[in-house]
């Protein structure tokens, strides 16, 4: 690795091109750490998708036979299409139920109001994702706190757990908190006078918002769409425990085929998978959110 | 159009206040703002000028007062309503936009179909001499053609009236020059009103039909420039204009002239309106630098003063000397280079400051 | 500039809605795990310490907040440390490949924790380093070390570039530039990072429960709860739970807060 210093402007610096103990000690233990216990075990998932089962036990060796195998399923396909809709449903509604919260937050709170609430949105981060799931479970399952209070009023029951209606509401648990932040931290960072310059010019307040505001906000809005889609693409909890498990997405698959049926190389597969449609989405979405123009 | 503003106040200030929270920004204005003519609002920062111009466009609504447009009441209409484009000192062009688009968003606002649009901008690019840029970014542009762009976009929906917030403040001072010629030709040619905040001196002379000079929430003076150049009505004008000498005193005697005796000598003045001033009034004598005659000797017939030099400033041929004054306070000197040449200047060397009885001009103390 | 007053309380009741959106289901753990059903529902039982008193009985929920314990400081450590030499890295350094060497750095959080169980599992497995405690570490300093690199590179950037300079110019080496300069600005950082990445750790269960074998962690304890029936001992572990990470993230925050005002308040 040529190096060169981040501050060319410095004379000092300048001369220090060239590869250095000093250089090497801060920038070769995230190497060294990610490639032993990141890169290798992914390079490893991808080499057993080619390993047989025998006799409960894997046995190396080259045999596409895995991914005929899953790729010929309907259940596999079906796993596929209904993960993809279920994040991309995920990604738009957290979207859009984000936007006015973090839009607010942006514009019609004071700085004060604005950081605390901004610490309050990373607080679920650090709580259990699995505790907050089991909550919602009190709340939605049949005797559950809503339909006790639908019985009240004479409604229900409705089924709001193990369907996608639960699935969603845990999707929304993970990933709703994170959205507004990242929303925020970028519509908290549109030069104001762009829109007075926009009012000014005559566009409606309702216009500036679509025409300069979200513009404005694109890298912000665009990551927090891509983070919503792959939390929810990946995650097992909420298809599992609120959205009943069946029928299953793409990681309930995994768990099913590794924990029961002990097919390591075909779950590789549905993981190999996954990880190429999600660098697909990603490289997309990057690409998209730093385009010049729209 | 002819370079006198027609009578009819196309913008008035009726006792405009502006108050946030307890600091008052705008301070109980009254202005009145003529169809045709360019208007320099000029002053330190924090004066009110930019508030002013706020709330002309809207932005910002008065605290107390009227603001009427066409002798119509405009406090309450919003921004978007008003028709009265403003030109921001960071531009503020659309980054998302190429320069047509931006161009062209004023008129997309107002429903204007496509084709139309395409070609008003384009006429307004051509205009500015900047069409060839029409499908860059922002990002790509130059300072001088981004403000091009922001004129047009501005422009391109003909309003009667353009606002101006220091718009060339963040130019390098080549770039200024050009675009004040440009910014005064735009305005003769289409004849509509200009309202120009800033706080440069040159920048307000060199363009407006008239000024406003503003401190403290309140205006000052408003006047052409060269009645404000030459009669500042307060010491504040006196002082934030122009290079002058504010030599305080009190009359010692009237007549034909005014004697003034002050801290540094006595003097004689015949200034515009000195016969108002009567024995025992303190007052402000203001001579401008540029009136100043330097001479190694003393001139004896005329006012003079015994200066000691400090140090010269040159821009292009003018020379400013500063010079200090027997009671320690500063006199400053604006002369040709040319016209220095045969002296020796140097720190510490002694020399003779003089100036015409008729070449001052009075501020009385209690106008302060 | 003032919109309709009616617009502005719709939207801010809006906002009201989506906290108590995202706060309800932490708060109604806390409720239910000192409430007396079985079946948690409205209207309430009586107050009870009884679920606490049940796990706290349980020799396998105090070894799992053991394991828990250790984990999580040894990833903290581990991580803030790996996250700090990134951060340094990318701050003082540009080198060809620099995309890839910080793709490399924060890729991990995108990959589905089920699919980073399954490799670790699949991995260690094979090498018998599986189901140990340490291949939670392994595993978890990955996942964190990106945070740790986020929290010291935000702080470095607030670093004024000239200082390491000065110091190499008033004749100190890197390595004691490094010491005398560098950490001691980041030192709030450090600690920031340490918190935020234990916490992480703590709460962690996906890849932990693909590694961990017998040596359970508390979010592995609370998964296999889940998966069997309902039971309020997940409220009074999750409270528990919930109340060591907030401590960590608390005292993270105030960390980096009381730097910052100790600086606005002394500087300039």
């Amino acid at each position: 690795m040529a190096r060169t210093q981040n501050s060319p402007s410095d004379p000092v610096t300048k001369q220090r091109r060239q590869v250095t103990l000093y250089g090497l000690t801060w920038s070769m233990p995230i190497v060294i750490w990610q490639l032993i216990f990141f890169v290798f075990p992914l390079i490893f998932l991808f080499l057993i998708s080619f390993w047989l089962v025998k006799n409960y036990r894997m046995v190396p060796g080259f045999d596409t036979i895995n991914w005929v195998k899953m790729f010929s399923k309907g259940y596999f396909w079906d796993a596929y299409w209904r993960t993809l809709g279920y994040a991309g449903v995920a990604t738009v509604v957290t979207s859009i139920l984000a936007f006015p919260c973090a839009f607010a937050l942006a514009f019609k709170v004071s700085p004060k109001v604005r950081r605390w609430a901004l610490f309050f949105l990373i607080v679920p981060f650090f709580t259990s994702y699995l505790v907050r799931a089991y909550s919602w479970q009190i709340f939605l399952n049949d005797n559950g706190i809503f339909n006790t209070l639908f019985a009240l009023i004479g409604l229900g029951p409705f089924q709001l757990l193990n369907n996608f209606f639960g699935t969603l509401v845990g999707y929304l648990t993970l990933c709703l908190p994170l959205v507004v932040v990242l929303q925020l931290t970028s519509l908290a960072n549109v030069d104001r006078t762009l829109i007075e310059a926009a009012h000014n010019l005559g566009c409606g307040r309702l216009r500036t918002v679509f025409q300069v505001i979200i513009p404005l906000a694109k890298i912000g809005i665009i990551l927090g769409a891509v983070f919503t889609f792959i939390l929810s693409f990946g995650d097992f909890v909420s298809p599992y425990y609120l959205g009943g498990s069946k029928p299953p997405t793409l990681s309930i698959l995994i768990i099913d085929t590794t924990k029961s049926g002990q097919q390591w190389p075909r779950a590789a597969v549905v993981a190999i998978v996954m990880i190429l449609t999600l660098l697909t989405i990603m490289f997309a979405s990057v690409a998209a959110a730093y385009r010049k123009r729209a | 159009m002819s370079k006198t503003p027609s009578s009819r106040p196309l913008v008035t200030f009726d006792g405009v206040s502006k108050r946030y929270g307890s600091v008052t920004a705008v301070h109980t204005m009254n202005l009145e703002i003529y169809e045709g003519e360019f208007l320099a609002i000029m002053g330190p920062s924090g004066c009110g000028k930019t508030t002013s111009l706020r709330m002309l466009a809207g932005l910002e609504e008065p605290s107390e007062g009227e603001i009427r447009l066409d002798g119509q009441r405009i406090n309450e209409i919003s921004s978007i309503e008003r028709d009265t484009p403003m030109v921001w000192q960071s531009l503020a062009l659309f980054p998302f936009l190429n320069v047509q688009k931006n161009v062209e968003f004023g008129l997309k606002m107002r429903s204007i179909p496509a084709e139309e649009r395409q070609q008003r901008a384009r006429t307004w690019l051509e205009r500015m001499e900047i069409l060839e840029l029409a499908d860059r970014d922002i990002s790509q542009l130059s300072g001088g053609q981004k403000q091009r762009v922001a004129l047009a976009r501005s422009l391109v929906t003909e309003p009667r009236i353009l606002l101006l917030d220091e718009p060339l403040s963040a130019l390098d001072a080549n770039l200024v020059v050009r675009m004040q010629g440009v910014l005064s030709r735009l305005q003769k040619e289409l004849g509509i009103t200009f309202v120009y905040v800033t706080h440069s001196q040159s920048e307000a002379f060199a363009m407006s039909d008239r000024v406003v000079i503003m401190s403290q929430g309140q205006i000052d003076q408003i006047g052409s420039p060269k009645a404000i150049y030459r009669s500042p009505a307060s010491r504040f004008v006196a002082d934030f204009v122009g290079a002058n000498n504010i030599l305080s005193g009190s009359v010692i005697g009237t007549g034909t002239e005014l004697s003034l005796n002050t801290a540094v000598g006595e003097f004689r003045c015949q200034a515009n309106g000195y016969e108002a001033f009567s024995t025992g009034d303190t007052l402000d004598m203001v001579i401008s630098a540029d009136l100043v005659q330097i001479s190694m000797e003393d001139p004896g017939t005329q006012n003079s003063l015994h200066c000691r030099f400090i140090s010269e400033e040159f821009v292009g041929s003018i020379v400013t000397i500063f010079a200090e004054l027997e009671d320690g306070s500063d006199f400053k000197v604006q002369a040709r280079q040319r016209d220095l040449a045969s002296m020796s200047l140097e720190e510490g060397v002694a020399f003779f400051a003089s100036w015409s009885a008729t070449d001052t001009h009075l501020i009385s103390r209690g106008q302060d | 500039m003032s919109t309709k007053p009616s617009k502005n309380i719709l939207l801010r009741g809006y906002v009201v809605l989506v906290f108590i959106f995202v706060f309800t289901p932490i708060l109604t753990s806390f409720v239910f795990s000192v409430n007396s059903d079985r079946f948690p529902t409205i209207p309430l039982g009586h107050f009870t310490t009884h679920w606490y008193e049940t796990i706290f009985a349980d020799p396998d929920v105090w070894d799992a907040f053991r394991i828990s314990g250790i984990v999580s400081i040894t990833v903290a450590i581990l991580a803030t440390f790996i996250g700090f030499c990134t951060a340094y890295t990318d701050y003082r350094y540009n080198f060809t490949g620099k995309a890839l060497y910080l793709s490399l750095a924060l890729l991990p959080p995108t990959i589905p924790l089920v699919i980073m169980g399954l490799a670790m599992l699949a991995l260690l497995a094979r090498i018998n380093m599986s189901g140990e405690i340490y291949s939670i570490v392994v595993s978890h300093v990955v996942l964190c070390s990106p945070f740790a690199m986020a929290v010291i590179r935000m702080r470095l950037a607030q670093i004024d570039p000239n200082l390491e300079s000065a110091a190499w110019n008033l004749g100190a080496s890197n390595w004691r530039a490094m010491r005398e300069v560098i950490v001691p600005f980041c030192l709030p950082a450090i600690a920031s990072a340490f918190c935020l990445t234990a916490a992480v750790s703590f709460d962690e269960f996906a890849v932990a429960w693909f590694v961990s074998g017998l040596n359970k962690t508390v979010p592995v304890i609370i998964l296999e709860i889940l998966q069997g029936n309902t039971d309020p001992q997940i409220n009074a572990i999750g409270s528990i739970v919930f109340i060591t990470s907030m401590t960590l993230v608390v005292l993270a925050q105030l960390i980096l807060m009381r730097k910052t005002i100790n600086q606005t308040t002394t500087g300039i």
